[in-house]
């Protein structure tokens, strides 16, 4: 039996861009937060009981300084703390959080804060977009002319194409995070383009980005940071009294470039009922899942953190989802990978209103990353905020929209991943 | 034993370096001008209140000298108009975008062989770019195919020309093309349609948005670059 790891605390320091403010200083923002809510918390703890420090962000270029965490560091006043980094691209802050879990599970560590930030301001838009782009090859996908936008856009296209998917399923979901977003004070959407509801004429009004893909159904490039104290059975216990546990972690990973899935014998017969379910109409690449319809990394990752636990009904036994969209119809697609139904069918979870906030399966009730924004070393650290502070019965007083809380919720899931589906995690969360 | 080096160039094709030596020496990291603004700060949007920063305008840049290791012969055949991937001999996976080593978790890290490649293929998945990169935003919108070429295991992404972008569609069989005068790059390799192509399925909504989506990028194009 695995070792508890219990959430003590976790906070947001706004997402909106530009802040202006430092990353230090947004950081130093989020930790003070998680100090006010444990008072019996001091930072000269984590020198004498031992803690640890697991830092999340994604870029060195955006800002052109390298090593950010040891200014965070210093700054937050944790000099001495045994730390490091994690960046994994998207996947960053997510596998920030099953580094610090499985650091506690180990037994090294009775506590550990994990900070994640990202500051995405000071270049112009184009080259922030190339600096997130050479997450991709350079030598192969970055420089055949398209952009990120363009590879997830062909991925959509592939399931249009294969499943029947349509735009107007992909403007619903942009609608659903939107207007998810509207009482989230961390949001960036409501920040910078107030608070009314959007309807789905809005999402096809806003410009084409790269077909099938518009503005609004794709992630914003935001600033923020988030904060997350984990700690072990005792500690939590000790420090908190209404604790969230993370039960599962989970991570995998799939082929840097998108082109090399059809035939990629790695994923050759790894899920065969997948395999089978494939229209007559299109010709089936030699594995055919994932393709590039859908991504093998999330599905290795959520059935690690199934398993590790012990869920076997996910459908059943999630109250609550927040996966990471950097487009629409990754929504639609971790539906599937995340065994919520099958292949396929992620866009009959929509159209039957499954997914909605009032639904059997709430997803992006924070509005995710086309809405409350992604930062993205704090992007999936601030969803797993958001899950938690719904599981601890905490959201009408963290967001001051009581009407928001979920009745009685039992576990979240929470996933994230980086590049085309290059490398995934996932966290479940239970009361 | 035996030393690797000294490397000797067989093939050059000059960079002007003096202008950007230039800069890169007196420019990069020189603030070149600053402002200071006010704007409303905290952590939550129910916590706001006004704080003034000052911004300094901070340029830099780099030239990188990039090897294409042990797939510099993909490059070297765009020079002669050739394609080239890579094939391994055990398992038979050909490889265009190539590998030196086989990926085949059986083969065990095999090397591959060069394999000449058809200049024919097929568009696996596609897109239509409204916003491509800077340097080819004079060509929106901007038809992006993964292409399945004939014999490969894989897709290569790149740009189609002679097509409308409405007809674009999955299955298509595309010539592939390599720009006459080749810089060694893999935007020397383009595709365009092999047969009449076959309009992918939309609803009449779907029509008319489309169509005004590529009017209007197109009409961008036109006020930004003339013609």
């Amino acid at each position: 039996m695995a070792k508890k790891v219990g959430i003590v605390a976790g906070s947001i320091s706004r997402f909106d861009n530009p802040r202006h403010t430092l990353q230090e200083e947004m950081c130093a923002e989020a930790v003070k937060m998680i100090l006010d809510e444990v008072p019996d918390l001091e930072l000269g703890d984590f020198v004498k009981k031992g803690y640890a420090c697991c830092y999340s962000y994604f870029s060195d270029i955006l800002e052109q300084q390298q090593c950010m965490h040891w200014i965070i560091n210093d700054y937050l006043g944790l000099s001495a703390v045994p730390c490091y980094r994690v960046e994994s691209g998207g996947a960053t802050p997510i596998d920030a959080i099953v580094n610090a879990a499985l650091w506690i599970r180990s037994g090294m560590f009775p506590a550990v804060l994990v900070v994640g930030w990202e500051k995405m301001d000071e270049l112009p838009i184009q080259k922030v977009n190339e600096a997130i782009a050479i997450a991709g090859d350079t030598d192969w996908d970055f420089v055949s002319g398209f952009t990120y936008n363009a590879f997830y856009a062909t991925m959509e296209a592939r399931r249009m194409h294969v499943y029947g998917e349509t735009e107007e399923d992909l403007a619903q979901v942009s609608v659903l995070c939107h207007n998810n977003s509207l009482e989230n004070p961390y949001a960036q959407w409501p920040a910078q383009h107030g608070f009314s509801k959007i309807t789905i004429d809005d999402v096809y009004k806003s410009r084409l980005i790269s077909w099938p893909y518009r503005l609004y159904e794709c992630a914003m490039t935001s600033e923020g940071a988030s904060a997350l104290l984990l700690a072990n059975e005792e500690t939590t216990k000790k420090l908190t009294d209404n604790p969230v546990w993370i039960s599962g972690v989970g991570f995998g990973s799939d082929t840097m470039r998108a082109g090399d899935r059809p035939d990629n014998p790695a994923w050759k017969g790894l899920y065969p009922e997948d395999e089978k379910i494939w229209p007559k109409h299109v010709p089936a690449p030699m594995s055919p899942y994932p393709d590039l319809c859908n991504f093998g990394a999330l599905r290795v990752s959520a059935r690690m953190a199934y398993k590790d636990a012990g869920i076997r009904n996910p459908r059943k036994e999630i109250s609550l989802v927040e996966i990471f969209d950097p487009y629409a119809g990754v929504v639609l697609a971790g539906l599937e990978d995340f065994d919520f139904c099958k292949r396929g069918e992620g866009k009959k979870l929509l159209r039957e209103g499954v997914i909605q906030p009032h639904g059997e399966l709430p997803c992006q009730l924070s509005g995710a990353l086309t809405a409350q924004g992604h930062a993205v070393g704090s992007t999936s650290v601030a969803q797993v905020v958001d899950v938690y502070w719904q599981l601890s019965n905490q959201i009408g007083k963290k967001w001051g929209a009581p009407g928001r809380q979920l009745s009685k919720p039992k576990k979240g899931f929470i996933h994230g991943h980086g590049g085309t589906g290059c490398q995934a995690g996932a966290v479940v969360l239970e009361v | 034993m035996k030393q690797p080096g000294p490397e000797k160039v067989l093939k050059e094709q000059k960079i002007d370096e003096k202008w950007w030596d230039n800069w890169i020496r007196k420019g990069g990291w020189r603030p070149e001008g600053w402002k200071i603004i006010e704007m409303n700060d905290g952590p939550t949007l129910n916590n706001l209140r006004p704080e003034k920063f000052l911004i300094v305008h901070r340029p830099h840049g780099n030239m990188f000298h990039h090897s294409y290791g042990k797939t510099s012969k993909f490059f070297m055949g765009l020079l002669e108009g050739k394609l080239y991937g890579t094939k391994c001999p055990k398992c038979g996976l050909v490889y265009c975008p190539p590998r030196a080593h086989c990926f085949n978790p059986k083969c065990r890290l095999e090397e591959t062989k060069w394999v000449e490649l058809s200049k024919k293929g097929e568009v696996h998945a596609h897109t239509v770019m409204a916003i491509a990169w800077p340097s080819m935003a004079h060509l929106q919108p901007l038809v992006g195919a993964m292409v399945r070429i004939d014999g490969t295991n894989t897709c290569l992404p790149m740009t189609m020309r002679d097509i409308d972008p409405e007809k674009v569609n999955i299955g298509l069989r595309v010539n592939i093309h390599i720009e006459k005068q080749p810089k060694g790059d893999l935007l020397d390799v383009y595709a365009t349609p092999a047969e009449k192509p076959k309009a992918p399925k939309r609803t009449p909504e779907e029509l008319k948005r489309f169509r005004e989506d590529m009017e209007k990028t197109r009409a961008w194009v036109k006020k930004t670059f003339g013609k």
